[in-house]
């Protein structure tokens, strides 16, 4: 059997991991071991010389493997699950290969792990892990092949290649295939309609905000940079404290637990705003987070393609977002939110479990007997919130049975969720409909880019309150406990660094090189179906069919073939850094259409000579070339190359016609 | 379907389609004209099983890739399919232009491998990356540097005495990821001798004739043959005592024997056996006499040849052997 050398074994074993090194960074502990394990065995084995496990062994692993990732996922119907699948299986496959074929197909599905990755990430810096694989990939398989056509022989080839020449020779091929690969990206027809989607099981990637709110969901947002999504504003730009993103919308408290009700999510809504005396334009181009919800300013006046407007504003989209979403949005901020609330309605938004948060509700209950009720109640609440000893932070240490009391008299140490859900919750207390609404709040202004960045940071929640007429208010404890988290953003509200690289530097720097990314997202990984039409459409074409599309792809790249062929296939010439070769060269074919052939191992003084005999006409001119030629070449003092250039200028010997 | 099975089926087709190819080029183009340039319509390029099963990858990503729009799968994709597609031209590249400028091949005797060797020259300015020769039975795989010649042999076993044919074999190359193999078919018209086997253990050489002339054998005798440096166990009744005085190193001489035999080998002194027997052991004997350096002659039905020794005498003697009646 024919097996790769160590050399390129070693090439296998660092593909395959840095093909599955994005992979390995979400997987669980135990089964990262798992991983991990057989690819130190098999760098032990190629440095120790160790012997092929027996199959007893390799099975064992094989199904201890699988237990664990079993139990670590819960499930192997999730991708992240199905993927970790094939990882442990690829690095399980590397201690029972010993084979180039073996070799071969770990480097394949390495190529095919690396896809796989784009289906969670598609940042800038994911390109740059595609090609290192691909690189990678290919300096094997050039090893590979040389292994195995040379795996008879005991000598070592006669050519020995350098590292450098086969990264070179893959980067070499890697350009070379751009031109083709990108018409292919181009102009190969995308479908419009995908053929099948993701089942909902199969999402396990969900990011962002959370279909429920219980204290610490959003603190743990806070910790995560990513973006969330961008907005591009089409005129004016509202103010910072107008910026709230209304995302999920919690109206069922279950004591710890804030969820969808069940009407907010099944009804749709009665009426929007008016479409042309809405203020504000912009366009939201929302990552994959794969949840169904869309985020826009209070009140949207549209709605976008393939999705709903429920009764309480939250947009939902038929499918989750699994890719790149952009959608236009157009919002009115001074629309009255339902003047009138049915009874049913009213109810949910009152609901609250009994005999819980009893301090609280002995507060509220004197408050009212003060004679306190709506508006007066809100702003009494908000004024407890700012006068009494209210702290925002990160820090909040876990509540037990009844958590709104805790907080609101034991700990007083909480973030934005903890406030909206004790001012919700005292709401209801004083019969006032409450609930709870989640999204964004803030983002950062590029203004090179000139979009609005939203990070996962920025994740926030506040509370709306009812009142008969003015309809849904949004009311922000937060605002009353830390106005700077408003004003200012998310992190310019708490003073300590979150983590250990946290700088206020290098957080502006992220900013601003978030623009690389957004530019990214623009023209490569929005393009779809779409894009193409209007690509076309821009050239005065429109509607373009598949076949024209296939069409348009084999012109292009016959064009391209057409340039690069010839750059491709050339036949190298004599050596144009070898003037002197260059000279003796033309030399060589004036005799030959005399008719004297030349033999390859013959030198100068020798051809001269037999050449002198068959065309003796010629026979000085002959010698006297043969001699400056050699004397060029090999003399310590060589004449200048002029002498030798004219002398063979002037020769034009004469046919021979014997 | 086990996989043994499967594999000697697919065996089984490429058998088949080798074979369809071959027969495709003796119709078409028979054997080459020496010096044989590969051009355009002699080479063939086909991807190899890997090549398909790469392939059959890409091709699934790309539909993964449609399905849901993911630009970076996309991408990644179409530029392995563009990077595959272009090993195909390297690999017709690394042929395209290769001289075949002949065949070799020396005698051998009958059961061992008959080995050609086969001349290719690099006429043009760049590296030929792993050439491979593969015929039937063996294989021969080299670099061939810029302007240079590669030799490169391919083995043919032999069972019966007489002339053997080279067989067709093929010119390819998995250059350089090996997705892509690039072949061209080559029916040689070259022919290797093979002499009879000789058999392990023949009767004692006839030693019926006298020597003429001959050879020395050197060692024992009376005849001084020369001198060399003293070595150890060399008995001292042979140190030559003046010149090693005279030189400072002690000297040995060495004595010889002047050659006073040889040997007739008739074909009817070995009545009462079957042809191939008989040339068997007239082989062996051959082979014997040059050995012990004993002159012998050949006597056949047809053709006698005079008592002699060396090389030339040997070949001359081992072809009429090979090619006896036929």
């Amino acid at each position: 059997m024919t097996s790769p050398s160590q050399k390129a074994t070693w090439w296998v074993i660092a593909s395959l991991f840095v093909a599955m090194a994005p992979q390995l960074v979400t997987m669980p502990i135990p089964l990262l071991i798992m991983t991990l394990l057989p690819l130190m065995w098999r760098i032990g084995a190629e440095i120790r010389g160790w012997k092929p496990l027996p199959a007893l062994v390799r099975h064992g692993a094989t199904v201890l493997a699988l237990l664990t990732l079993y139990f670590s996922y819960g499930s192997i119907a999730g991708r992240r699950a199905a993927i970790s699948l094939l990882t442990v299986m690829l690095a399980l496959k590397l201690i029972e290969s010993y084979r180039i074929r073996d070799a071969r197909l770990i480097l394949s599905f390495s190529l095919f792990l690396c896809t796989t990755q784009f289906m969670f990430h598609q940042g800038i810096l994911m390109p740059f892990y595609g090609v290192i694989t691909i690189i990678m990939v290919l300096v094997t398989l050039t090893q590979l092949h040389r292994n195995e056509a040379f795996f008879k022989l005991d000598a070592t080839p006669l050519v020995r290649v350098s590292l450098f020449s086969e990264l070179g020779f893959s980067l070499r091929l890697l350009i070379l295939a751009i031109p083709v690969g990108l018409a292919f990206f181009l102009f190969f027809p995308r479908w419009v309609t995908p053929l099948w989607g993701i089942p909902e099981a199969m999402l396990d990637a969900k990011s962002g905000l959370s279909d429920s709110m219980s204290p610490g969901s959003i603190q743990n947002l806070f910790m995560d940079d990513s973006p969330a999504f961008r907005v591009m504003f089409d005129g004016r730009i509202p103010r910072p404290s107008d910026l709230y993103w209304r995302g999920p919308v919690f109206w069922d408290f279950n004591g710890q637990t804030w969820r969808g009700g069940f009407y907010g999510k099944s009804l749709g809504v009665a009426s929007q705003p008016d479409e042309n005396e809405a203020q504000w334009k912009y366009t939201v181009q929302l990552e994959p987070n794969e949840r169904h919800w869309l985020f826009s300013l209070d009140y949207p006046a549209t709605r976008p393609r393939h999705s709903r407007i429920t009764i309480d504003f939250q947009i939902l989209r038929r499918q989750p977002v699994t890719q790149l979403l952009q959608y236009s949005m157009v919002s009115d901020p001074v629309f009255v939110d339902s003047p009138e609330l049915g009874v049913t309605l009213q109810n949910s938004a009152l609901d609250l479990p009994v005999d819980s948060n009893p301090r609280t509700r002995k507060l509220i209950e004197g408050w009212k007997h003060e004679g306190l009720d709506g508006q007066a109640m809100v702003r009494r609440v908000l004024t407890y919130f700012n006068t009494e000893e209210f702290r925002y932070s990160l820090d909040s240490p876990l509540l037990g049975r009844h958590p709104v009391d805790e907080f609101l008299f034991d700990t007083r140490l909480g973030y934005c969720e903890h406030y909206a859900s004790a001012f919700a919750v005292m709401m209801r207390m004083a019969d006032i409909p409450s609930r709870i609404v989640t999204g964004y709040q803030g983002g950062w202004y590029n203004e090179v880019g000139q979009y609005l960045l939203v990070r996962q940071s920025d994740a926030h929640a506040w509370s709306e309150v009812w009142f008969p007429d003015q309809g849904w208010t949004r009311v922000d404890p937060t605002a009353a406990v830390s106005p700077s988290r408003i004003a200012r953003g998310s992190l310019g509200a708490l003073s300590a660094p979150r983590h250990l690289l946290d700088y206020t530097w290098l957080r502006s720097f992220r900013n601003g090189g978030d623009i690389v990314q957004q530019r990214w997202n623009d023209w490569v990984i929005k393009f779809s179906a779409d894009g193409q039409a209007r690509m076309f459409s821009s050239f005065g074409l429109e509607r373009l069919t598949p076949s024209m599309l296939v069409a348009t792809l084999f012109v292009v790249i016959g064009l391209f073939s057409f340039l690069l062929l010839p750059f491709i296939l050339r036949v190298k010439g004599p050596d144009k850094k070898d003037p002197l070769r260059v000279v003796w060269l033309k030399f060589l074919k004036r005799l030959k259409t005399a008719g004297f052939e030349t033999l390859p191992s013959s030198g100068p003084i020798e051809l001269a000579h037999s050449a002198a005999i068959q065309l003796p006409g010629d026979s000085r001119s002959i010698h006297h070339i043969a001699t400056l030629y050699s004397r060029s070449r090999y003399s310590g003092t060589p004449p200048p190359l002029r002498q030798l250039k004219d002398a063979i200028k002037g020769f034009h010997p004469k046919k021979n016609t014997d | 379907m086990s996989t043994a099975a499967l594999m000697s089926r697919r065996k089984g087709i490429n058998q088949r389609f080798n074979l369809w190819i071959l027969e495709r080029v003796r119709q078409k183009r028979g054997s080459p004209e020496l010096p044989f340039n590969l051009e355009y319509r002699h080479i063939y390029v086909m991807p190899t099983m890997f090549g398909f099963w790469f392939g059959i990858l890409l091709a699934l990503t790309a539909i993964g890739g449609l399905n849901f729009n993911n630009n970076m799968v996309l991408m990644l994709g179409f530029l392995l399919a563009s990077i595959a597609q272009l090993t195909s031209l390297l690999a017709y590249r690394n042929l395209f232009g290769m001289t075949l400028l002949g065949f070799r091949a020396t005698p051998v005797f009958a059961g061992q491998a008959a080995r050609f060797t086969v001349l290719l020259k690099n006429p043009e300015e760049r590296l030929r990356f792993a050439i491979q020769l593969v015929s039937r039975e063996s294989s021969d795989c080299m670099d061939i540097k810029q302007q240079s010649t590669g030799r490169l042999e391919l083995e043919l076993m032999t069972t019966r005495r007489g002339w053997i044919e080279m067989e067709p074999f093929r010119i390819e190359n998995r250059y350089p990821l090996g997705l892509f193999r690039a072949w061209s078919v080559i029916i040689p018209k070259a022919r290797c001798l093979v002499y009879p086997a000789p058999v392990p253990h023949p009767p004692p050489l006839p030693k019926t004739g006298r020597g003429d002339f001959g050879t020395a054998r050197k060692g024992e005798g009376e005849h001084l043959h020369g001198l060399r440096e003293y070595q150890q166990g060399d008995p001292l009744g042979r140190i030559a005592w003046r010149t090693s005085a005279r030189q400072q190193i002690l000297y040995s001489k060495i004595m010889e024997t002047p050659c006073e035999e040889a040997c007739e080998l008739n074909w009817y002194l070995l009545w009462g056996l079957r042809t191939e027997e008989k040339l068997s052991i007239l082989t062996a004997w051959i082979l014997r006499a040059e050995h012990q350096q004993i002159p012998y002659s050949l006597e056949m039905p047809a053709v006698a040849l005079p008592t002699g020794l060396g090389e030339d005498h040997r070949e001359a003697c081992l072809e009429i052997l090979a090619l006896f009646e036929k």
